[in-house]
């Protein structure tokens, strides 16, 4: 070929570890040692035990973090998950009502999670002129309404027979079954983002999407794909959120949609697409989660943790712009 | 009072990197018709955009009426009386004739618009230009001509004296272009000097009586035109003589990989036929717009198609899209490397593998260091100038760019038929002879080599065999040897009548 000047280039990536201390998710390791020794220094009910018994009702909502932060990466947006807990957790409670077994109610509140991710997944496909917000926006009106009138007058439902429930909201030790499932999640997530071609391909898709597509890459599919399993994952923080609640109501879910995408923005996953690590996202959902039981637990008013979260979060997307206008000022000062 | 309304001296206009205009200079008498003329990329709209504002040049002197003026921004040409009226009016499609008239100079009384005057107003410059809609109608209802006379009237009723129409016929049948040129003989007529950009001869002859030509962002000359005959014109335009910078190694070709029969879309090409052999480098020119990129995005399955056969290897294959082109071994280099082509914020390594990610795993997981080294290899097989396979696409040049792009095509083994669109748009002198130089290699080893191109040394220089399209057809099927820059921009500048058949 016409490489004739000898030139090489080095494919041997170099200072990997000083890359990944130094990175966004090295910071929010710091923030989480420092988030827990706090906690601990303000409270003394702050151990181990407690802080794992109250987690199943937060952690429920990583699972809705998790491919939250597949569709962020794409530059998407679903903003329908908390109608679909609600949706999910109604027909499960119906279905255990009417006397199902409980694998059938959970298959139920699987398979109509399934369904909505579908629905979402297939208009977005199938019309992509219209931005997903605006489809999700859709959607998280009609899951819910449909919610709502399952639930009629009243407005709420309890599971009758809750042992099902109960059953998997127990704890293995003082470890709840959900943290596991959570790890499991958590990691499977990480290695198909950063170990497997369909990760490489929502970042493409996320970073440039024409050009993924040029080459290529089966954006539909890859879009598609990542919305039915966002529905999947809302349809497990329901069966997850009912083993905290024992019922659901027409409040269930609502504000979930915007709890993941702060955890995956927090952690750096850019809403633009193209950037951030899902290490990152499960980081900051543990760092948010630990700060609302150590806050709790001083009887810290809820909307006052809202209101540190919000600042926390615009702090976290304000930072690297920050610090790049501080070296950029840095370099002109020199020059 | 100088002779001259408008006059340009010494205008230098440099982007990173290139010079866009060098040195030229233009005289606009009043009420006369100007022709600007030039090939693609000779820096016609970098000059109209530095009249009307849109540039600042970084030399040269413009003076209006003989009084030295200095643009900061298109607010102050328009003040001065200079409006432009572009190919694809810039219009707001949703909002009505008049309020699209009236946009940035509406009439207010006492802070409150009045609509009732505007669109009395608005009636009376349509009756001028004896449009055939209302100034309620909305804009994007309209058809391209009647957006333009919209253009048109907005720039008389912010009593421009200085009107430049750029391209303003490239998308008009030949019925719409005959009424804009009455229209801007009336213009002329009340005064107005303007200044017109055309491919088209015919423009030319029917309007203007001067013409100024500009190649290779140098100012060539200014003629009258009846005057001057075609063939001085065609001359002044495409002039340079062709360099050795080609380095076109003679392959025999050998068998027939890729033919294309009777592709069509609708309003965008009719009637496509071409083919490839191996080791052949085939042209394809023509002026923009003619249709090539869409044909070619068609073969590809990125673009939709209303019918069309290929044959690969004599065999028909259906393609549905750029996956099914890429596994049979079609590979097209996109245009526009930064939105098609590559992945700017990623690294050269995974750009090239991006394509083939499949064959980078070892069982589900992608084996990095694999990839890596094969980024590497195709990477050094080009001779790209980067540091590590690590380094972002957006930190290297044009031309490198473009061979990351060749690099990513060479990297799918299967690779038969090599699509290259505009190779060597904005690369410079040097990379462009580089990558002529991996072109002629990739025929020596037999592969397909279509060549999308609008330069016409290039054309000229490295292929066996050119096709020329105008208007969505094939014009003309060339043997390099008969070919001449005169022979390809006749046929790539057809009548006008063909276009209907088209639409």
């Amino acid at each position: 070929m016409a490489g004739k000047s000898g030139r090489t280039i080095n494919a041997t990536p170099q200072n990997v570890w000083r890359k990944r201390i130094l990175s966004w998710e090295g910071v929010l390791i710091v923030i989480l040692a420092v988030v827990l020794v706090l906690c601990r220094a303000m409270s003394a009910t702050y151990t181990l035990e407690n802080v794992l018994r109250e987690m199943p009702k937060y952690l429920a909502e990583m699972f809705l973090m998790l491919p939250m932060a597949f569709i962020l990466m794409m530059g998407e947006i679903d903003i329908s998950v908390g109608s679909i807990v609600c949706l999910s957790g109604t027909l499960g409670c119906f279905a255990v009502n009417a006397g199902m077994p409980f694998p059938v109610a959970l298959l139920i509140m699987l398979g109509t999670g399934l369904i909505c991710g579908a629905i979402n997944g297939a208009i977005i496909v199938i019309f992509p002129e219209l931005p997903s917000m605006i489809v999700t926006l859709g959607t998280q009106i009609i899951f819910r309404g449909i919610a709502e009138i399952m639930l009629g007058g009243g407005g709420s439902i309890a599971a009758k027979n809750a042992d099902g429930f109960r059953a998997i909201g127990k704890s293995l030790g003082i470890v709840p079954i959900v943290f596991f499932l959570v790890i499991i999640s958590g990691a499977i997530f990480v290695i198909i983002s950063t170990k497997m071609k369909f990760g490489r391909e929502l970042m493409a898709i996320g970073s440039n999407r024409l050009t993924a597509f040029y080459s290529g890459v089966k954006v539909k599919k890859v879009l598609f794909i990542s919305y039915v399993t966002m529905g999947a994952f809302s349809a497990l923080c329901a069966i997850f959120f009912t083993a905290a609640t024992y019922g659901a109501n027409t409040t269930t879910g609502k504000g979930f949609e915007m709890d993941a995408i702060a955890m995956a923005v927090f952690g750096g996953i850019s809403s633009t697409g193209g950037k951030g690590k899902m290490i990152g996202g499960i980081l900051s959902a543990f760092v948010i989660v630990c700060l609302r039981i150590g806050l709790g637990q001083k009887n810290v008013n809820s909307q006052v943790i809202l209101l540190i979260i919000g600042i926390l979060l615009i702090g976290a997307v304000l930072l690297p712009n920050i610090s790049a206008r501080i070296s950029a000022n840095k370099k002109k000062a020199i020059s | 009072m100088s002779e001259y309304v408008l006059e340009l001296k010494g205008i230098t206009k440099i982007f990173p990197g290139v010079k866009a205009l060098n040195n030229v200079q233009f005289q606009l008498k009043k009420g006369e018709i100007h022709a600007l003329m030039g090939e693609n990329g000779a820096g016609k709209s970098t000059f109209i955009k530095v009249i009307t504002g849109v540039h600042q040049a970084e030399e040269g002197e413009m003076y209006l009426d003989g009084t030295k003026v200095d643009f900061k921004g298109p607010g102050d040409a328009q003040a001065a009386g200079i409006a432009a009226v572009y190919q694809h009016p810039t219009s707001y499609p949703d909002l009505s004739v008049t309020e699209n008239i009236f946009m940035n100079h509406e009439i207010k009384k006492g802070g409150v618009l009045q609509w009732k005057q505007m669109n009395r107003e608005a009636q009376v410059y349509l009756d001028q230009l004896e449009a055939d809609f209302k100034p309620t109608a909305e804009m994007g209802t309209l058809s391209v001509a009647q957006q333009q006379m919209v253009e048109i009237a907005k720039a008389i009723s912010t009593h421009a004296r200085i009107i430049i129409l750029d391209e303003p016929t490239a998308s008009l049948t030949a019925n719409e272009s005959e009424k804009l040129y009455k229209i801007v003989e009336k213009l002329r007529d009340d005064g107005v000097s303007i200044i017109f950009i055309s491919h088209r001869f015919e423009d030319m002859y029917r309007l203007a009586s001067r013409v100024t030509v500009f190649r290779d962002s140098q100012y060539i000359g200014t003629y009258d035109v009846d005057k001057i005959t075609n063939a001085d014109l065609i001359k002044a335009m495409v002039g340079r003589e062709i360099s050795d910078m080609y380095p076109k190694v003679a392959v025999e070709p050998g068998e027939e990989v890729l033919r294309i029969e009777n592709f069509s879309r609708l309003g965008y090409f009719k009637d496509v036929s071409l083919s490839v052999r191996a080791g052949e480098i085939v042209g394809l020119t023509g002026l923009v717009g003619a249709g090539r990129t869409e044909v070619m995005e068609a073969v590809c399955g990125i673009t939709a198609k209303n019918s069309g056969t290929v044959f690969l290897n004599q065999k028909e294959v259906h393609v549905k899209n750029p996956t099914d082109a890429a596994d049979l071994g079609i590979i097209l280099l996109p245009e526009d490397r930064q939105k098609t082509g590559l992945i700017m914020s990623w690294g050269l390594g995974r750009n090239v593998t991006l394509p083939i990610m499949k064959k980078m795993r070892n069982g589900l997981f992608i084996n990095e260091k694999k990839e890596n080294e094969l980024g590497k290899k195709f990477l050094e097989e080009v001779d790209t100038k980067a540091v590590t396979v690590f380094d972002p696409a957006s930190s290297l040049s044009g031309g490198n760019q473009q061979k990351v792009v060749v690099a990513k095509a060479l990297a799918q083994d299967n690779m038969k038929v090599v699509i290259m669109d505009e190779p060597t748009k904005g690369v410079d002198v040097g990379a462009k002879a580089e990558i002529y130089a991996i072109m002629s290699d990739l025929a020596k080893q037999g592969y397909a080599i279509i060549m999308i191109s609008s330069e016409m040394p290039e054309i000229l220089g490295m292929s066996d065999r050119i096709y020329v399209m105008c208007n969505g057809r094939i014009t003309a099927e060339l043997d390099a040897k008969e070919a001449t820059q005169e022979i390809i921009l006749e046929h790539s500048m057809e009548k006008t009548e063909k276009k209907e058949a088209v639409r």
